[in-house]
Protein backbone atom coordinates (compact mmCIF):
# COMPACT_ATOMS: atom_id res chain seq x y z
CA UNK A 1 0.00 0.00 0.00
CA UNK A 2 1.40 3.25 -1.18
CA UNK A 3 1.22 5.94 1.68
CA UNK A 4 -1.18 8.81 0.03
CA UNK A 5 -0.08 11.97 -0.09
CA UNK A 6 -0.92 14.72 2.33
CA UNK A 7 -0.11 18.20 1.79
CA UNK A 8 0.86 21.08 5.03
CA UNK A 9 -2.52 22.68 4.34
CA UNK A 10 -4.69 19.46 3.63
CA UNK A 11 -3.27 17.91 7.40
CA UNK A 12 -3.96 20.92 8.74
CA UNK A 13 -7.96 21.13 7.22
CA UNK A 14 -8.67 17.66 8.33
CA UNK A 15 -6.82 18.10 11.74
CA UNK A 16 -9.22 20.85 12.24
CA UNK A 17 -11.93 19.20 11.54
CA UNK A 18 -11.35 16.51 13.85
CA UNK A 19 -10.46 18.92 16.45
CA UNK A 20 -14.00 20.74 15.74
CA UNK A 21 -12.22 24.07 14.91
CA UNK A 22 -13.63 24.66 11.18
CA UNK A 23 -16.40 27.44 10.93
CA UNK A 24 -19.99 26.35 9.29
CA UNK A 25 -18.89 27.42 5.49
CA UNK A 26 -15.84 25.49 5.78
CA UNK A 27 -17.55 22.72 7.58
CA UNK A 28 -20.36 22.30 5.14
CA UNK A 29 -17.26 22.24 2.17
CA UNK A 30 -15.71 19.43 4.20
CA UNK A 31 -18.62 17.30 4.34
CA UNK A 32 -19.46 17.81 0.66
CA UNK A 33 -15.74 16.70 -0.21
CA UNK A 34 -15.83 14.11 2.63
CA UNK A 35 -19.16 12.56 0.99
CA UNK A 36 -18.15 12.68 -2.81
CA UNK A 37 -14.05 11.66 -2.44
CA UNK A 38 -13.33 8.45 -1.24
CA UNK A 39 -9.22 8.91 -1.28
CA UNK A 40 -9.98 12.04 0.84
CA UNK A 41 -12.40 9.98 3.33
CA UNK A 42 -9.87 7.26 3.53
CA UNK A 43 -7.19 10.52 4.79
CA UNK A 44 -9.15 11.98 7.09
CA UNK A 45 -10.13 7.94 8.92
CA UNK A 46 -5.93 7.52 8.60
CA UNK A 47 -4.81 10.81 10.43
CA UNK A 48 -7.98 9.85 12.82
CA UNK A 49 -6.45 6.61 13.69
CA UNK A 50 -3.11 7.68 13.83
CA UNK A 51 -4.23 10.79 16.20
CA UNK A 52 -5.80 8.23 18.52
CA UNK A 53 -2.52 5.76 18.29
CA UNK A 54 0.03 8.70 19.80
CA UNK A 55 -2.28 9.22 22.78
CA UNK A 56 -3.30 5.64 23.19
CA UNK A 57 0.62 4.69 23.45
CA UNK A 58 1.36 8.06 25.36
CA UNK A 59 -1.31 6.65 28.09
CA UNK A 60 -0.23 2.95 27.79
CA UNK A 61 3.44 4.50 28.77
CA UNK A 62 1.98 6.38 31.45
CA UNK A 63 -0.17 3.83 32.80
CA UNK A 64 2.97 1.76 33.62
CA UNK A 65 4.40 5.04 35.82
CA UNK A 66 0.80 4.94 37.84
CA UNK A 67 1.07 1.44 38.40
CA UNK A 68 4.67 2.12 39.93
CA UNK A 69 2.87 4.19 42.35
CA UNK A 70 0.75 1.42 43.51
CA UNK A 71 3.53 -0.72 43.53
CA UNK A 72 5.75 1.11 45.93
CA UNK A 73 2.35 1.41 48.21
CA UNK A 74 2.24 -1.84 48.64
CA UNK A 75 5.62 -3.06 49.21
CA UNK A 76 4.33 -0.50 52.59
CA UNK A 77 1.58 -2.81 53.44
CA UNK A 78 3.64 -6.23 52.71
CA UNK A 79 6.41 -5.03 55.68
CA UNK A 80 3.14 -4.98 57.62
CA UNK A 81 1.96 -8.14 56.77
CA UNK A 82 4.32 -10.35 58.40
CA UNK A 83 3.33 -9.03 61.54
CA UNK A 84 0.04 -9.59 61.25
CA UNK A 85 0.53 -13.50 60.10
CA UNK A 86 2.08 -14.54 63.26
CA UNK A 87 -0.91 -13.14 65.17
CA UNK A 88 -2.29 -14.51 68.10
CA UNK A 89 -5.40 -13.74 69.92
CA UNK A 90 -3.93 -12.00 73.00
CA UNK A 91 -1.53 -9.93 70.81
CA UNK A 92 -4.27 -9.29 68.93
CA UNK A 93 -6.56 -8.07 72.12
CA UNK A 94 -3.67 -6.11 72.57
CA UNK A 95 -3.05 -4.32 69.30
CA UNK A 96 -7.01 -3.43 69.14
CA UNK A 97 -6.69 -1.75 72.67
CA UNK A 98 -4.28 0.42 71.47
CA UNK A 99 -5.53 1.27 68.07
CA UNK A 100 -8.87 2.29 69.68
CA UNK A 101 -7.24 4.82 72.75
CA UNK A 102 -4.66 5.93 69.99
CA UNK A 103 -7.71 6.77 67.77
CA UNK A 104 -9.41 8.06 70.58
CA UNK A 105 -6.82 10.29 71.93
CA UNK A 106 -6.28 11.34 68.04
CA UNK A 107 -10.27 12.54 68.12
CA UNK A 108 -10.57 13.71 70.75
CA UNK A 109 -7.12 16.06 70.89
CA UNK A 110 -6.72 16.23 67.07
CA UNK A 111 -8.19 19.04 65.11
CA UNK A 112 -11.64 18.01 63.81
CA UNK A 113 -11.67 21.03 61.46
CA UNK A 114 -8.53 19.48 59.05
CA UNK A 115 -9.86 15.90 58.95
CA UNK A 116 -12.96 17.45 57.69
CA UNK A 117 -11.30 19.43 55.65
CA UNK A 118 -9.56 16.80 53.99
CA UNK A 119 -12.21 14.30 53.84
CA UNK A 120 -14.25 16.70 51.72
CA UNK A 121 -11.00 18.69 49.71
CA UNK A 122 -10.34 17.40 46.37
CA UNK A 123 -9.29 20.18 43.97
CA UNK A 124 -11.71 21.41 41.44
CA UNK A 125 -10.94 19.75 38.42
CA UNK A 126 -10.92 22.62 36.17
CA UNK A 127 -12.12 23.23 32.35
CA UNK A 128 -11.41 21.19 29.35
CA UNK A 129 -8.62 22.21 27.63
CA UNK A 130 -9.85 22.38 24.29
CA UNK A 131 -7.25 23.47 21.92
CA UNK A 132 -8.42 26.70 21.36
CA UNK A 133 -7.21 29.21 18.72
CA UNK A 134 -9.08 31.92 20.10
CA UNK A 135 -7.39 34.67 22.45
CA UNK A 136 -8.17 32.95 25.44
CA UNK A 137 -4.78 30.37 24.94
CA UNK A 138 -3.27 31.83 27.70
CA UNK A 139 -6.16 30.96 30.11
CA UNK A 140 -6.13 27.92 28.79
CA UNK A 141 -1.81 27.62 29.05
CA UNK A 142 -2.23 27.84 32.93
CA UNK A 143 -5.13 25.69 32.75
CA UNK A 144 -2.88 22.57 31.92
CA UNK A 145 -0.49 24.10 34.59
CA UNK A 146 -3.03 23.63 37.18
CA UNK A 147 -4.42 20.44 36.34
CA UNK A 148 -0.68 18.94 36.17
CA UNK A 149 -0.64 20.56 40.10
CA UNK A 150 2.27 23.46 38.95
CA UNK A 151 -0.37 25.55 41.00
CA UNK A 152 2.48 28.31 41.66
CA UNK A 153 3.05 28.28 37.82
CA UNK A 154 -0.75 28.37 36.98
CA UNK A 155 -1.41 31.34 39.51
CA UNK A 156 1.22 33.28 38.32
CA UNK A 157 -0.05 33.45 34.67
CA UNK A 158 -3.34 33.68 35.28
CA UNK A 159 -2.58 36.94 37.33
CA UNK A 160 -0.83 38.12 34.19
CA UNK A 161 -4.19 37.55 32.89
CA UNK A 162 -5.61 40.09 35.18
CA UNK A 163 -4.07 43.03 33.88
CA UNK A 164 -6.12 42.23 30.42
CA UNK A 165 -9.50 41.01 32.37
CA UNK A 166 -10.20 43.17 35.42
CA UNK A 167 -12.30 41.30 37.59
CA UNK A 168 -13.41 38.88 35.77
CA UNK A 169 -15.17 36.10 38.06
CA UNK A 170 -13.40 33.12 36.10
CA UNK A 171 -10.04 34.00 36.29
CA UNK A 172 -10.94 34.93 40.18
CA UNK A 173 -12.00 31.61 40.67
CA UNK A 174 -9.06 29.24 39.76
CA UNK A 175 -7.18 31.93 40.82
CA UNK A 176 -9.06 31.17 44.00
CA UNK A 177 -9.02 27.30 44.03
CA UNK A 178 -5.71 27.12 42.85
CA UNK A 179 -4.06 29.45 45.81
CA UNK A 180 -6.76 26.90 47.97
CA UNK A 181 -5.49 23.43 46.41
CA UNK A 182 -1.92 25.34 46.98
CA UNK A 183 -2.71 25.23 50.84
CA UNK A 184 -2.95 29.24 50.84
CA UNK A 185 -6.05 29.39 52.24
CA UNK A 186 -5.60 32.96 53.37
CA UNK A 187 -5.10 34.23 49.67
CA UNK A 188 -7.75 31.68 48.40
CA UNK A 189 -10.54 33.64 50.56
CA UNK A 190 -9.78 36.90 48.90
CA UNK A 191 -10.76 35.88 45.64
CA UNK A 192 -13.13 33.48 46.03
CA UNK A 193 -14.81 36.01 48.03
CA UNK A 194 -15.03 38.43 45.42
CA UNK A 195 -16.54 35.49 43.24
CA UNK A 196 -19.24 35.00 45.17
CA UNK A 197 -20.83 38.77 45.03
CA UNK A 198 -22.20 37.50 41.29
CA UNK A 199 -24.78 35.19 41.82
CA UNK A 200 -25.18 34.94 38.53
CA UNK A 201 -21.84 33.47 37.91
CA UNK A 202 -21.96 30.02 36.59
CA UNK A 203 -19.79 28.36 39.10
CA UNK A 204 -21.17 30.04 41.88
CA UNK A 205 -22.05 27.34 43.82
CA UNK A 206 -18.79 25.85 43.46
CA UNK A 207 -17.16 29.01 44.36
CA UNK A 208 -19.34 28.98 47.70
CA UNK A 209 -18.20 25.78 48.74
CA UNK A 210 -14.61 26.12 48.27
CA UNK A 211 -15.00 29.12 50.14
CA UNK A 212 -16.66 27.65 52.74
CA UNK A 213 -13.81 24.69 52.29
CA UNK A 214 -10.87 27.55 52.89
CA UNK A 215 -13.24 29.26 56.08
CA UNK A 216 -12.96 25.68 57.72
CA UNK A 217 -9.56 25.13 57.10
CA UNK A 218 -8.53 28.48 58.44
CA UNK A 219 -10.91 27.36 61.66
CA UNK A 220 -13.55 30.08 61.19
CA UNK A 221 -16.53 27.95 61.45
CA UNK A 222 -19.12 30.75 61.35
CA UNK A 223 -18.09 32.18 57.62
CA UNK A 224 -17.42 27.75 56.70
CA UNK A 225 -21.08 27.30 57.80
CA UNK A 226 -22.95 30.38 56.32
CA UNK A 227 -21.02 30.08 52.82
CA UNK A 228 -21.69 26.12 52.82
CA UNK A 229 -25.20 27.25 53.48
CA UNK A 230 -25.02 29.13 49.88
CA UNK A 231 -23.90 26.38 47.56
CA UNK A 232 -26.88 23.62 46.18
CA UNK A 233 -24.04 21.08 45.64
CA UNK A 234 -24.39 17.97 47.22
CA UNK A 235 -20.92 18.05 49.14
CA UNK A 236 -21.26 20.82 50.62
CA UNK A 237 -24.40 20.21 52.30
CA UNK A 238 -22.96 16.74 53.54
CA UNK A 239 -20.66 18.69 54.90
CA UNK A 240 -22.45 21.10 56.47
CA UNK A 241 -24.60 18.73 58.15
CA UNK A 242 -21.32 17.12 59.91
CA UNK A 243 -20.36 20.58 60.96
CA UNK A 244 -23.71 20.70 62.45
CA UNK A 245 -23.61 17.32 64.06
CA UNK B 1 -4.76 -15.32 47.62
CA UNK B 2 -3.48 -15.10 51.23
CA UNK B 3 -6.25 -13.72 54.15
CA UNK B 4 -3.92 -11.15 55.59
CA UNK B 5 -3.67 -9.39 51.62
CA UNK B 6 -7.11 -9.40 51.66
CA UNK B 7 -7.37 -7.42 54.63
CA UNK B 8 -4.72 -4.74 53.11
CA UNK B 9 -6.80 -4.46 50.02
CA UNK B 10 -10.29 -4.02 51.65
CA UNK B 11 -8.72 -1.46 53.93
CA UNK B 12 -7.11 0.25 50.93
CA UNK B 13 -10.31 0.18 48.89
CA UNK B 14 -12.37 1.37 52.46
CA UNK B 15 -9.68 4.08 52.27
CA UNK B 16 -9.76 5.52 48.76
CA UNK B 17 -13.60 5.30 48.77
CA UNK B 18 -13.94 7.90 50.83
CA UNK B 19 -12.64 10.66 49.19
CA UNK B 20 -12.62 9.22 45.61
CA UNK B 21 -14.96 11.42 42.92
CA UNK B 22 -16.36 13.34 45.95
CA UNK B 23 -16.62 16.74 44.18
CA UNK B 24 -16.12 15.75 40.46
CA UNK B 25 -19.73 14.81 39.24
CA UNK B 26 -19.56 12.13 36.70
CA UNK B 27 -19.76 14.58 33.84
CA UNK B 28 -16.67 16.19 34.74
CA UNK B 29 -14.77 13.20 34.99
CA UNK B 30 -16.08 12.19 31.10
CA UNK B 31 -14.51 15.63 30.24
CA UNK B 32 -11.08 14.85 31.99
CA UNK B 33 -10.88 11.62 30.38
CA UNK B 34 -11.57 12.93 26.95
CA UNK B 35 -9.31 15.47 28.06
CA UNK B 36 -6.41 13.22 28.69
CA UNK B 37 -6.46 14.78 32.72
CA UNK B 38 -3.38 12.79 33.98
CA UNK B 39 -4.67 13.39 37.52
CA UNK B 40 -8.54 12.31 37.28
CA UNK B 41 -6.51 9.46 34.75
CA UNK B 42 -4.55 8.40 37.72
CA UNK B 43 -6.91 8.41 40.15
CA UNK B 44 -9.54 6.03 38.15
CA UNK B 45 -6.65 3.93 37.55
CA UNK B 46 -5.73 3.18 41.19
CA UNK B 47 -8.97 3.10 42.65
CA UNK B 48 -9.72 0.24 40.48
CA UNK B 49 -6.90 -1.94 40.22
CA UNK B 50 -7.20 -3.65 43.79
CA UNK B 51 -10.36 -5.22 43.16
CA UNK B 52 -9.19 -6.10 39.80
CA UNK B 53 -6.01 -7.63 40.87
CA UNK B 54 -7.86 -9.70 43.88
CA UNK B 55 -10.36 -11.14 40.94
CA UNK B 56 -7.28 -12.25 38.93
CA UNK B 57 -5.14 -13.38 41.73
CA UNK B 58 -8.04 -15.78 42.76
CA UNK B 59 -8.93 -16.99 39.59
CA UNK B 60 -5.60 -18.64 38.84
CA UNK B 61 -3.63 -15.22 37.73
CA UNK B 62 -0.64 -13.83 38.36
CA UNK B 63 0.36 -9.91 39.31
CA UNK B 64 1.81 -9.48 36.08
CA UNK B 65 -1.13 -10.53 34.58
CA UNK B 66 -3.80 -8.92 36.52
CA UNK B 67 -1.36 -5.68 35.30
CA UNK B 68 -1.64 -6.69 31.88
CA UNK B 69 -5.26 -7.36 31.91
CA UNK B 70 -6.25 -4.40 33.75
CA UNK B 71 -3.97 -1.73 31.59
CA UNK B 72 -5.73 -3.77 28.43
CA UNK B 73 -9.38 -2.93 29.59
CA UNK B 74 -8.19 0.92 30.99
CA UNK B 75 -6.88 1.54 27.77
CA UNK B 76 -10.31 -0.15 26.09
CA UNK B 77 -12.78 1.89 28.64
CA UNK B 78 -10.44 5.56 27.54
CA UNK B 79 -11.12 5.09 24.11
CA UNK B 80 -14.37 3.93 24.28
CA UNK B 81 -15.41 6.83 26.67
CA UNK B 82 -13.57 9.17 24.24
CA UNK B 83 -15.17 8.26 21.22
CA UNK B 84 -18.73 8.72 22.93
CA UNK B 85 -19.45 4.71 23.10
CA UNK B 86 -19.50 4.87 26.60
CA UNK B 87 -21.88 7.29 28.50
CA UNK B 88 -21.57 6.48 32.52
CA UNK B 89 -24.97 7.03 33.46
CA UNK B 90 -24.15 7.29 37.55
CA UNK B 91 -20.72 8.16 39.51
CA UNK B 92 -20.16 4.27 39.70
CA UNK B 93 -20.63 2.90 36.74
CA UNK B 94 -17.43 3.61 35.48
CA UNK B 95 -16.07 1.83 37.87
CA UNK B 96 -18.25 -1.10 37.34
CA UNK B 97 -17.36 -0.73 33.51
CA UNK B 98 -13.63 -1.16 34.20
CA UNK B 99 -14.12 -4.21 36.22
CA UNK B 100 -16.50 -5.72 34.12
CA UNK B 101 -14.07 -5.17 30.87
CA UNK B 102 -11.23 -6.32 32.93
CA UNK B 103 -13.10 -9.50 34.24
CA UNK B 104 -14.63 -9.95 30.43
CA UNK B 105 -10.98 -9.86 29.77
CA UNK B 106 -9.64 -12.65 32.15
CA UNK B 107 -11.78 -14.59 31.20
CA UNK B 108 -11.18 -15.15 27.82
CA UNK B 109 -7.50 -15.76 28.56
CA UNK B 110 -8.96 -18.77 30.68
CA UNK B 111 -10.84 -19.88 28.17
CA UNK B 112 -8.52 -20.03 25.30
CA UNK B 113 -6.50 -23.17 24.23
CA UNK B 114 -3.10 -22.27 26.93
CA UNK B 115 -5.30 -22.46 29.72
CA UNK B 116 -7.62 -25.14 29.13
CA UNK B 117 -4.76 -28.02 29.09
CA UNK B 118 -3.79 -26.94 32.62
CA UNK B 119 -6.50 -25.93 34.57
CA UNK B 120 -9.32 -28.00 36.20
CA UNK B 121 -12.64 -26.19 35.76
CA UNK B 122 -13.53 -26.68 39.44
CA UNK B 123 -10.50 -24.78 40.97
CA UNK B 124 -11.93 -21.62 39.73
CA UNK B 125 -14.13 -20.94 42.49
CA UNK B 126 -15.38 -17.61 41.97
CA UNK B 127 -15.85 -17.96 37.84
CA UNK B 128 -18.57 -16.04 36.77
CA UNK B 129 -20.62 -15.79 33.38
CA UNK B 130 -19.82 -12.50 31.35
CA UNK B 131 -21.40 -9.31 32.37
CA UNK B 132 -24.49 -9.31 30.22
CA UNK B 133 -25.14 -5.38 30.00
CA UNK B 134 -21.64 -4.68 28.67
CA UNK B 135 -21.30 -7.71 26.18
CA UNK B 136 -22.25 -5.88 23.40
CA UNK B 137 -19.20 -2.82 23.59
CA UNK B 138 -16.30 -3.89 21.69
CA UNK B 139 -13.69 -3.96 24.69
CA UNK B 140 -10.80 -4.77 22.68
CA UNK B 141 -9.10 -1.62 21.01
CA UNK B 142 -5.32 -3.59 20.88
CA UNK B 143 -8.12 -5.80 17.45
CA UNK B 144 -7.82 -2.62 15.41
CA UNK B 145 -4.28 -3.44 13.25
CA UNK B 146 -3.66 -0.16 12.10
CA UNK B 147 -4.16 1.37 15.65
CA UNK B 148 -1.59 -0.78 16.84
CA UNK B 149 0.68 -0.40 13.78
CA UNK B 150 0.49 3.66 14.92
CA UNK B 151 0.94 2.78 18.32
CA UNK B 152 4.34 0.60 18.05
CA UNK B 153 5.51 3.08 15.21
CA UNK B 154 5.04 5.97 17.86
CA UNK B 155 6.35 4.25 20.41
CA UNK B 156 9.64 3.93 18.77
CA UNK B 157 10.09 7.31 17.23
CA UNK B 158 12.93 9.78 17.50
CA UNK B 159 12.38 11.53 21.19
CA UNK B 160 12.13 14.98 19.41
CA UNK B 161 9.06 14.23 17.38
CA UNK B 162 7.17 12.45 20.17
CA UNK B 163 7.37 14.82 22.43
CA UNK B 164 6.19 17.48 20.46
CA UNK B 165 3.47 14.92 19.14
CA UNK B 166 2.90 14.14 22.90
CA UNK B 167 2.46 17.58 24.26
CA UNK B 168 0.14 18.90 21.45
CA UNK B 169 -2.24 15.70 20.87
CA UNK B 170 -2.13 14.56 24.40
CA UNK B 171 -1.23 17.20 26.88
CA UNK B 172 -3.78 19.37 24.14
CA UNK B 173 -0.86 22.33 24.76
CA UNK B 174 -1.12 24.93 22.54
CA UNK B 175 1.01 24.97 19.49
CA UNK B 176 2.24 28.78 21.16
CA UNK B 177 3.09 27.22 24.36
CA UNK B 178 5.00 24.36 22.28
CA UNK B 179 6.81 27.03 20.42
CA UNK B 180 8.45 28.86 23.67
CA UNK B 181 8.98 25.26 25.34
CA UNK B 182 11.07 24.12 22.36
CA UNK B 183 12.28 28.15 21.59
CA UNK B 184 10.79 27.91 18.37
CA UNK B 185 8.62 30.80 16.40
CA UNK B 186 5.19 29.34 16.10
CA UNK B 187 5.73 28.68 12.37
CA UNK B 188 8.60 25.99 12.23
CA UNK B 189 7.13 24.55 15.19
CA UNK B 190 3.63 23.90 12.96
CA UNK B 191 6.30 22.82 10.24
CA UNK B 192 7.97 20.79 12.39
CA UNK B 193 4.39 19.19 13.59
CA UNK B 194 3.58 18.25 10.24
CA UNK B 195 7.33 16.57 9.22
CA UNK B 196 6.89 14.74 12.64
CA UNK B 197 3.42 13.41 10.89
CA UNK B 198 4.53 12.31 7.84
CA UNK B 199 7.28 10.44 9.60
CA UNK B 200 5.13 8.82 11.92
CA UNK B 201 2.72 7.83 8.99
CA UNK B 202 5.74 6.54 7.01
CA UNK B 203 6.70 4.33 9.33
CA UNK B 204 3.39 3.20 10.87
CA UNK B 205 1.34 2.39 6.97
CA UNK B 206 4.37 2.05 5.04
CA UNK B 207 3.12 -1.87 4.18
Amino acid sequence: MNLPHLSQNEFEQIEKYLNGWLDDSDLHDFDQRLNNDSDFKTKVEELKITIMGIEAQTLKEQLNKFHNDIESHNIKHNVNDSKIYNFNWKRLVIAATLVIAAGSFWIISGNLNNQLYSKYFTPDPGLPTTMSSSDNYKFYEAMVDYKQGNYNTAISKWERLQNIKINNDTLNYFIGVAHLANQKEHNAISFLEKVTKNSEFALVNDAYYYLGLAYLKSNDLDKAKSNLQHSTIDNSKALLSELND
Amino acid sequence: MKENELVVYLFCLANNMKNIFKTDSQRQVILAIQDNDPIILKKIYRYNYPKIEIFILKNNGSKDQAKDIYQEAFLAVWQNVKQNKFRPQSETSINSYIYAIAKNKWLDVLRSQGYKKTIVTSRLKHFEIKAEEYNDIDDDILKDKRLEDVMHAFKNLGEACKSLLRKFYFEKKSLNLIAEELALNAASTRNKKYRCMQKLREIAFKN
